[in-house]
């Protein structure tokens, strides 16, 4: 009742300031702008990423009478969808990689990001939804509490509204709740907008799990919002003037926003450095020609396999075989590599999540990092959704290299390379259909991060209830 | 009063009476046993000693062993140079520091024990009543008597601003435009509309002209007539001996006299005020 009465003043003084208005009024007009444009370069993007899978698919069925492995050298791309919320975050899909090429013998790595193509001007960060939310709203936050407490004090009405025998607590909290509904303010309108996109988009029918996404978007950002603005109340109440108020959030908002996220990456850099796109390479081409132990050179398997189809199907020579031996050499050679690939690419995708889990770490002290995790993995732009996507364009990779192999084995001799499959064999082989995991599994992937938003947000919320539980608030002079 | 009605011939109405007074005074007991503070404001041996590190090489305490009383309807006004503790007192009543030793009680409650219910019946006025520029004086007030606890619809918030004598003109108005006088009224209209039973002043009419400072006076004793304790500090002399009903002079943190306004001129107190500080 007093607190809603506290939050009501709060929020009827601070809409007839001017500066509000404006203040507000900019930061709700570029989340509008940053939804809207988001959105249009979603879907562009997803449009055209579809449109791609179609016409390498296309590509991939219109192929002419040939060799099953000429049809793996001939290969097909696989292009990554735009999940659907990307558009709120793009996270790290403006570098990663869009499209792979998929063909026999390798695994290639992820190519052609956004970035490639835009101008250096990308380096100093895109105007995106998430960008207002994470950085700019905390500003905004700051710049209406600063001084809710020591403008009080300053002009003397502090005084008069504790002699009105209001309880520490009860002003605190009501100034909170009056600052939560400014923020709810200028936040909502851009939020409805965001919603209202994204149904349209879907056809007013969107899935489930998008809407949970979504759900739990709004939700992180204001546990975040809510944690900034008990702060920054708690920073005005116990700071001596509006001045020293505003001076020590400016400085937490830059340790917390700008020096300490830049610090742990370049930090997660240098303590888990990754090779050179060279060397990374020549490890890979030396574990294939010389056996990934080192000990077993690509020949001595060659005919380690030779001798024992030849047991298997009872024959003594190559040319007696009821199959063809260079499908089954070439399948095994695929297992081979794809198994050389798989450990290198996992020693370097793990080299990559420390460098991540190092954010997440000091995601525990700094709930920016903790929400840009989460705020990523939400809308599916992150680390492991890319691994994600990339993993599954490999299976599929695998499976079509596999069953090209397979049927190079079964319906031809050996050395005949000049027998062709029929042109309805391509529509047999499976299309890839990329399909985004489950809000669960995007949980799961950043449970720590969630942990690390929850536990600083119950020590903060503690803290401050225990400091203002002896606090009158008032100089002691 | 039995004798007096005896065989009177309403006997039914005596009855009547009887019981209704024997209520009242059953409801005012169990008030007297309740809460019925015998004084409004007391102070009883009241110290403060701030921290050495605010008052530099100053080990003489701010305020030292004050004991007075205010009692309902009367006005109390503390006299001093600056630094003789007259603020540093109300700001013990407030609650809004912790006493060294002894203890400040209003309507009986120890404010340092019961810092929000001792509230209840203080009204505090400072010096300059300072109000939040971006509201009316009109929800200002309704603001103020809310967080005390009283909801007052847009008639009485309008009678009250205007039993304070601000115009009603004002009344709708941004305080930002408001003069000093204007404030100090929604100052009184506040103290008004909780009902208080004492009010704390501090220094209320320094800044004032003589005809603000006047109706201020004015409106004091009324509130004074009907029932409150004040308590208030002033450097005025003349109009502490005007409205006051007793008068205390402070010196270095010590009540060093107490004097019955009604039974000196003015003169003469300002002659005892010269000789004390």
């Amino acid at each position: 009742m007093i607190r809603r009465l506290i939050a009501q003043n709060e929020f009827t003084q601070t809409r007839r300031d001017r500066r509000f208005v404006v203040a507000g009024g900019v930061v709700l007009l570029l989340l509008l702008v940053a939804t809207w444009t988001g959105f249009r370069n979603y879907q562009s993007l997803a449009d055209k990423r579809a449109q791609a899978n179609q016409t390498a698919r296309a590509a991939w069925l219109g192929q002419p009478e040939k060799n099953p492995h000429s049809a793996a050298h001939y290969g097909t791309f696989a292009f990554r969808p735009k999940s659907d919320l990307s558009f709120l975050d793009f996270g790290l899909d403006t570098y990663t990689g869009v499209s792979v090429y998929l063909e026999g013998h390798r695994q290639n790595d992820a190519k052609f990001s956004a970035a490639e193509d835009a101008t250096v001007l990308i380096r100093f960060g895109e105007m995106t939804v998430a960008f207002v939310l994470q950085l700019l709203i905390p500003l905004l936050i700051i710049f209406l509490c600063f001084s809710t407490f020591t403008r009080e004090r300053e002009e003397n009405t502090l005084k008069l509204v504790l002699s009105q025998g209001v309880s520490v607590a009860d002003l605190y909290w009501g100034k909170v709740r009056g600052m939560s509904q400014l923020v709810a303010l200028v936040v909502g309108p851009a939020l409805l907008l965001a919603g209202g996109l994204l149904f349209a988009q879907t056809g007013f029918s969107a899935t489930a799990d998008t809407l949970l996404r979504l759900g739990l978007f709004v939700l992180i950002y204001a546990l975040y919002f809510f944690l900034f603005i008990a702060g920054s109340v708690f920073v005005s109440a116990r700071s001596e003037s509006s001045r020293s108020s505003l001076l020590t959030l400016l400085s937490i908002w830059i340790v917390a926003c700008v020096v300490l996220p830049k610090a742990t990456a370049n930090l997660g850099e240098s303590l888990f450095s990754v090779p050179s796109n060279y060397a990374f390479k020549r490890l890979i081409h030396e574990d294939e020609e010389k056996g990934i132990d080192g000990h077993n050179p690509s020949n001595a398997r060659a005919k380690e396999l030779e001798k024992k189809v030849l047991a298997q199907y009872g024959v003594d020579s190559v040319s007696q075989l009821p199959v063809n031996f260079d499908g089954i050499v070439m399948q095994e050679g695929e297992k081979y590599t794809s198994m050389v690939y798989q450990k290198h690419f996992r020693a370097l995708q793990e080299q990559f999540q420390r460098q991540n889990s190092l954010a997440t770490v000091v995601g525990f002290v700094n709930p920016y990092l903790a929400v840009r995790n989460l705020s990523m993995g939400l809308s599916g732009s992150d680390y492991a959704h890319f691994l994600d996507f990339k993993g599954k364009a490999e299976q599929y990779r695998f499976g079509l290299v596999e069953r090209l192999n397979n049927q190079m084995k079964t319906f031809s001799k050996t050395g005949d390379w000049e027998k062709k499959v029929s042109r309805e064999f391509w529509a047999k082989t499976p299309d890839f259909a990329y399909q985004l995991p489950s809000v669960g599994w995007a949980l799961r992937q950043h449970a720590l991060s969630g942990l690390a938003l929850l536990l600083f947000g119950g020590v903060l919320l503690w803290g401050i209830g225990r400091s203002l539980s002896n606090s009158t608030l008032l100089p002691a002079a | 009063m039995g004798e007096k009605f005896k065989g009177g011939r309403c006997e039914s109405h005596q009855l009547r009476q009887k019981l209704q007074r024997r209520a009242e005074v059953s409801t005012q007991l169990a008030w007297f046993t309740y809460k019925r503070p015998t004084t409004m404001l007391q102070a009883i041996d009241l110290t403060k000693r701030y921290t050495p590190e605010r008052r530099t090489a100053n080990a003489e305490p701010a305020l030292d062993k004050l004991t007075l009383t205010v009692q309902p309807g009367e006005i109390f006004c503390l006299l001093g140079q600056n630094g003789a503790g007259k603020t540093t007192t109300i700001n013990l009543f407030l609650g809004f520091l912790k006493p060294t030793a002894g203890q400040a009680l209003v309507g009986g409650l120890n404010v340092a024990e019961y810092p929000q219910e001792s509230k209840k019946f203080l009204a505090y006025l400072p010096e300059t009543v300072m109000l939040y520029p971006n509201l009316s004086g009109l929800e200002n007030l309704d603001f103020f008597a809310q967080l005390a606890g009283f909801r007052h619809s847009a008639d009485q918030l309008h009678t009250l601003l205007t039993r304070a004598g601000l115009q009603s003109e004002a009344h709708m108005g941004r305080v930002s435009t408001y003069s000093k006088g204007m404030r100090q009224k929604v100052g009184i209209a506040i103290a008004l509309a909780k009902q208080a039973k004492a009010l704390l002043l501090d220094e209320p009419t320094s800044g004032l002209d003589p005809k603000a400072a006047n109706e201020f006076s004015d409106i004091l004793r009324t509130l004074s007539a009907d029932g409150a304790a004040i308590l208030m500090t002033t450097h005025d002399i003349f109009r502490a001996k005007e409205i006051g009903t007793r008068i205390g002079i402070m010196r270095e943190g010590k009540l060093v006299e107490t004097l019955a306004a009604d039974e000196l001129t003015a003169n003469e107190l300002e002659a005892i005020y010269l000789q004390t500080v």
